[in-house]
């Protein structure tokens, strides 16, 4: 069984100091080393931004994919390789921005992989410009004026398209954060896991101590997580705005909605019940389907 | 001017009339009758971007002798409306028929431009659709049984495929079918004029497949052992998926229709780092979104293999139409330097060979490789000896699919530029398969000496892919009066022609370039070296292989054919072609006429 220091790689990271991503970096190890996962036992794709440098600090079997294409690819992996757990490890403007329509039809499929979501509010690599999810009328370098559109609201989104596991964390309470990446992990089918990700350099508002002003987890107030319809009100009642006070505005963390049982899209393919390369040990036999043909 | 005389030994018939008139089922049904009878055949389907309505044609070609494409000639024509006759009555040969109904149009009113040799077939096909109580979709195989009778040919052929087209609806439908195809043989019987030449089923000859170019690719595909296609429709690559989806599950292949071009691809990168081979298929506009994963592909080092079948562009373009206009984009695709190999397949048996061969490539290279066809080649069907599956052999190059490894480095610099490949799942490889460039390990790196070693070694395997692609290909004598120049589906037509000029004494000769990408340089310098006249004949308007030549060879083509509207080249153009560049220009006798050639025709 791996330590949680075997995770780490020879890379040291390049976060800016105090970046949430240190703490989802710490948690996604410490659930890994939880589970008892060995390195060849799955594999992590990052799409591209300052989650995606995140590819170099973890030593594990990966791919660094293209900006917003962290899914197709790793629902692709999964489809074909069943003996490998697929973790996704995506920002906000790669995943529900560029990405977002991969996003949308791979909850659908409820495709059996984990998508994990850096949700900093920001762009931070290319330098603070308004994400996705931005709070409304926020400036950014992009936006002087404010944000005039309202925010992606991601759990809302993944409820509405049939996800069997949807969670929000925080980076800035990594044994909760924990907590959810090995219940989210262990899910068979589509996981999300949304986690609020201060960027401490570009967003000046969504920041630590405003998230630890209005964060509340849902377990301790008994939260039903079978209810699907009750799950998407509370997603809504997640937004926030710039203007709303802490104690008017509090954003639920833990588990939104879970539900086991249902048949992931690789149940539904024959193919995909062994790993594809077993597939081209020789060329197939197509005789019969040239017989048809004359 | 005179329309050209039938020629004996084949018979060329075109079914007409508006999108939905089920021509292209018809049609199909016809060309697999003959194959079956032992005769070869060509079909070309033209149809505009519609459902229902407009005008689509079937044209199929069916002779006794080796035949390699479309011609414009016609000796029967079919016309489900009154329109078709109009449109295509000049392209009719001496003493050619028209099956028209009469309750669609009087005889008198037929628009036939002035012409008294042709037979007129009256056959009231909608009369016939409620004598056998059936539905009005049935005018085209009481069609059929039509052009059957008018050519003397044996009704029962027909009979017994409908009963096995059929055979999954109730035993009623197939029967109301053959009852109509019956009605059409014997109606045309009795029609005044006789056909020129009798068919009758041919006894001993070898078994042949029917196959369009998409079915073909994916036969090659399936016996690769592709583990993952996916796609998303797009003409003419679109029955690709078709066919793959059909034999997923028997064959053991994924299968998805992607939300769009750009999963499409990403998924194919997914799956090949998984060790699965792995294909997507398009037309210029999907691939026009797969281009930045294309890049992708080709810096992470991922075997994939890309269908590019092209019509004509920009943007939509003309969606059902062909065309060779992406050549320098498939070339060109993606920023930065990166190998890839692109093969062209000629015709629908070398798109099974070059579809398996592909897959060979793409694992030996760790690279993308791009099979590009046309609407020519993916919607046509030819007749052909079944591929030759004992050919097929599959090639991982370096790949280890299961077990341990120490140190491993995905992107170790070698002398042929090609790493040992190991995946994931195997114990002790870690590492980031990365669209950054990166380091050995495939960590992200910037600093320039990395930057610099892995561009190099990555690039090496350009020249690793000179030694594994196809050879071009060499038709005619090794002299000739005219050499010509080409690469993909122009094959056809142009092997067509040279088969007439051959038969007049005009010698030609052709180079086919299999492998465009990278360029056989040295190939082509020593064919034109050798050429007396140069002709080049490409489906584009800026002349995209002309420049590949100048650029690549520093030489001038001395004579160019392009066409670009759409409709692909036909032998006829291109015999006139070779007779004007040697001087004598032959007009032929309408656009598209086959020409009376003595002696060989």
């Amino acid at each position: 069984m791996p330590e949680v220091k075997e995770f780490v790689s020879a890379i040291k990271p390049t976060w800016c100091p105090g970046c949430g991503n240190f703490g989802m970096w710490e948690a996604l190890k410490r659930a890994l080393a939880e589970l008892g996962w060995e390195k060849h036992e799955f594999s992590v794709v990052w799409g591209i931004g300052c989650h995606g440098n995140g590819a170099d600090f973890l030593d594990v079997q990966g791919m660094h994919a293209l900006h917003g294409r962290s899914l197709p690819p790793a629902a692709a992996l999964r489809l074909t390789r069943p003996d490998l757990q697929v973790v996704v490890e995506m920002g906000d403007g790669d995943g529900y921005g560029l990405g977002m329509g991969h996003f949308i039809h791979t909850v659908r499929r409820n495709s059996d992989i984990t998508v994990i979501a850096h949700n900093n509010q920001i762009y931070g690599l290319t330098v603070g410009q308004a994400s996705p999810t931005t709070d409304h009328l926020m400036p950014t370098v992009s936006t002087p004026g404010g944000v005039l559109e309202q925010p992606v609201n991601p759990i809302g989104l993944a409820l509405a398209e049939g996800a069997t596991f949807v969670a929000r964390g925080f980076a800035g309470d990594i044994p909760h954060l924990t907590e959810l990446y090995v219940r989210a992990l262990s899910h068979k089918g589509f996981s999300l896991v949304d986690v609020f990700q201060p960027c401490v350099t570009w967003n000046k508002h969504n920041t630590f101590s405003w998230f630890r002003e209005r964060v509340y987890k849902l377990e301790a107030e008994g939260w039903d997580t079978s209810d699907r319809v009750k799950a998407f009100e509370l997603s809504l009642s997640g937004f926030h705005d710039l203007t709303c006070a802490a104690d008017e505005c509090r954003a639920p963390l833990g588990v939104y909605f879970e539900e086991q049982g249902v048949p992931t899209y690789e149940d539904g393919v024959p193919a995909a019940q062994v790993p594809g390369w077993s597939h081209a040990s020789e060329p197939r036999d197509i005789s019969s389907i040239l017989a048809k043909m004359s | 001017m005179s329309p050209s005389a039938p020629y004996g030994k084949e018979v060329r018939i075109r079914i007409g009339g508006p999108a939905g008139f089920g021509i292209k089922a018809a049609g199909q049904t016809l060309a697999r009758l003959f194959a079956r009878a032992g005769y070869n055949t060509f079909d070309l389907t033209e149809y505009p971007s519609l459902i229902k309505g407009g005008h689509n044609t079937f044209h199929l070609r069916i002779s006794e002798e080796e035949i390699f494409s479309h011609v414009m000639a016609t000796d029967v024509l079919v016309a489900l409306d009154a329109a078709t006759v109009g449109l295509h009555v000049a392209e009719l040969t001496r003493g050619g028929a028209i099956i028209f109904d009469p309750g669609d149009v009087a005889a008198t009113d037929l628009d036939l431009a002035g012409r008294d040799d042709l037979c007129l077939v009256p056959i009231p096909l909608t009369d016939i659709v409620y004598e056998v109580g059936g539905i009005k979709i049935m005018r085209n195989v009481i069609a059929l049984g039509a052009v059957l009778g008018h050519m003397d040919y044996p009704v029962e052929g027909l009979a017994e495929s409908l009963r096995s087209q059929f055979a999954h609806k109730p035993p009623k439908i197939a029967e109301q079918n053959v009852a109509a195809a019956i009605a059409g043989w014997e109606a045309a019987r009795e029609a005044p004029c006789a056909f020129p030449f009798h068919l009758a089923p041919r006894v001993d000859q070898p078994s042949t497949v029917v196959l369009d170019g998409n079915e073909a690719l994916s036969l090659g595909a399936l016996a690769a052992g592709i583990g993952m296609y996916a796609a998303y429709p797009m003409t003419p690559a679109t029955s690709v998926l078709h066919v793959m989806a059909k034999h997923a599950d028997s064959s053991g292949v994924v299968v998805k229709h992607t939300e769009d071009e750009l999963a499409a691809i990403n998924m194919c990168i997914g799956a090949a780092f998984g060790g699965t081979r792995t294909m997507c298929a398009t037309s210029g506009g999907g691939f026009s979104l797969m281009v930045e994963a294309l890049g992708f592909a080709g810096v992470s080092e991922s075997a994939i293999v890309v269908g590019l079948l092209t019509r004509p562009g920009p943007a939509t373009g003309l969606p059902t139409w062909t065309e060779q206009s992406d050549l320098r984009f498939a070339i060109h695709a993606a920023q930065g330097e990166f190998p890839r190999v692109i093969l062209a397949p000629g015709d629908h048996a070398e798109a099974f060979e070059l579809a398996w061969k592909a897959f060979n490539l793409a694992d030996q290279l760790q690279t993308p490789v791009i099979i590009l066809g046309d609407s020519y080649l993916s919607d046509n069907h030819q007749t052909i000896t079944p591929p030759d599956v004992g050919a097929v052999t599959v090639d991982r190059g370096q790949l280890q699919t299961t077990g341990e490894v120490e140190n491993y480095e995905r992107y170790a610099v070698t002398p042929s530029g090609v790493s040992p490949r190991v995946l994931p799942g195997v114990i002790g490889a870690q590492q980031i398969v990365n669209s950054y460039e990166h380091d050995a390990h495939g960590w992200a790196a910037e600093d320039a000496e990395t930057r610099v070693v892995q561009n190099t070694k990555r690039l090496k395997k350009e020249r690793t892919a000179r030694d594994l692609v196809p050879a071009p290909r060499f038709y005619g004598p090794p002299d000739a009066a005219v050499s010509i120049l080409l690469f993909g589906t122009t094959k056809m037509p142009t092997l067509e022609a040279m088969k007439w000029l051959e038969a007049e004494g005009v010698s030609v000769n052709m180079m086919q370039l299999t492998t465009v990408w990278p360029f056989p340089t040295q190939e082509v310098n020593s064919y034109m070296e050798r050429a007396t006249r140069t002709l080049l004949i490409e489906g584009n308007a800026t002349g995209q292989l002309e420049g590949l030549i100048r650029e690549q060879c520093l030489r001038e083509i001395g004579h160019r054919l392009n066409r670009t509207d759409g409709r692909p080249f036909s032998p006829e153009q291109i015999y006139s072609t070779v007779h004007c560049i040697l001087g004598a220009c032959v007009n032929l006798t309408t656009a598209g006429a086959v020409p009376d050639i003595e002696g060989g025709r």
